[in-house]
């Protein structure tokens, strides 16, 4: 039987409360799964970061890594979000994260991400076992 | 710590040298290693370390300390640290593709993902980044904001090298386009075009 790719869409407000850590292992659990993660909300240059550290610690055969895409970064200090979120509004943005396994490439630039999903081959699942 | 800041200011006034910490960061195969052993080449007659087209060559941080460089009558003393290059996936099956075996393969993964963690803690001790890019490739990646975002985040002045500027397909107005609020320099680290700009670059950005 053929499988398809699953996304999961992610609210902001279910990553709201966590630490930078349960962030990255929560986004990590779901791409581990093979599925294809879109958080409603940017990453920070340091959360960025953050998630390659964690995703490096987690690569072995059968997890190569992830390609990741990031529209409207939040600022590092933060405040703007927060107050904007105090007030029950929304900061914007948009996250994608994949297992590079699936999303062979992702393009950017300011206002697009453009994402080449596919499943992954027989053969190359063999060779990862 | 007042005191230590005010003996910091007392050996500045009386001519005491910086010495700056200069990382080169940027995503595999950009050319860094090649950059660094031509600056080191330059300075000091010799290289940092080796380079190879297979990915992930510097797995950990390559130190040349006390380079001294002089541009345009300006003297500026640096460490250079050529850092591994950061990606956000490390598959093995691609280093077989180069002719390495399974094991040799997996080492190299192995080895390469502390890389990646290596560089990117050392993000926090560097005085100056040089951020390598091919310019034959698309500029805009998440590893290359990724990387310009956290050193922005902590004031760290970047210096953009548009590098392999000799390859046919170069198209460093692409790198210039992407990241606007950055000094952007044109050179090709591997036959040393236009590397007198960057030293001038580096001792005018460099703090």
């Amino acid at each position: 039987m053929k499988m398809g790719i699953q996304i999961e869409f992610v609210r902001a407000d279910v990553l709201d409360g966590m630490s930078v850590e349960e962030k990255m292992s929560y986004i990590l659990e779901h791409v581990k799964e093979d599925k294809i993660v879109v958080i409603e909300e940017g990453m920070s240059p340091l959360e960025e970061s953050a998630l390659i550290e964690a995703t490096m610690k987690q690569v072995n055969k059968k997890f190569p890594g992830i390609e990741v895409s990031t529209l409207g970064e939040k600022s590092e200090d933060g405040i703007r979000q927060r107050l904007i979120r105090m007030l029950g509004g929304r900061t914007g943005g948009l996250t994608v994260i994949g297992p590079s396994k699936l999303v062979k490439e992702i393009r950017k630039d300011p206002k697009h991400i453009t994402m080449l999903a596919a499943e992954e081959a027989e053969e190359d699942k063999r060779k990862r076992k | 710590m007042p005191w230590r800041k005010f003996f910091k200011w007392f050996g500045g006034f009386f001519g005491k040298r910086k010495v700056i910490r200069l990382g080169l960061y940027g995503p595999p195969n950009s050319g860094k290693t090649t950059l660094a052993n031509k600056i080191s080449m330059d300075w000091m007659g010799e290289p940092v370390g080796s380079v190879s087209e297979i990915p992930h060559e510097t797995r950990e941080v390559q130190k040349k300390e006390h380079i001294l460089v002089e541009t345009d009558g300006r003297k500026i003393e640096m460490n250079l640290l050529d850092m591994p290059g950061i990606a956000t996936k490390i598959d093995f099956e691609e280093f077989i593709e180069y002719g390495l075996s399974k094991g040799e393969a997996q080492q190299r993964a192995k080895e390469a993902t502390k890389g990646v963690i290596e560089a990117i803690k050392w993000l926090e001790n560097v005085d100056t980044a040089l951020v390598v890019m091919d310019s034959s490739k698309d500029p805009y990646t998440q590893v290359n904001i990724t990387i310009i975002g956290n050193l922005e985040a902590r004031s760290i002045p970047v210096i953009i090298v548009a590098n392999k500027i000799d390859l046919e397909d170069a198209e460093p107005a692409r790198i210039r386009e992407a990241f606007p609020q950055h000094p952007v320099v044109e050179i090709s680290g591997l036959r040393g075009d236009h590397i007198e700009d960057l030293y001038r670059a580096i001792a005018k950005h460099s703090r």
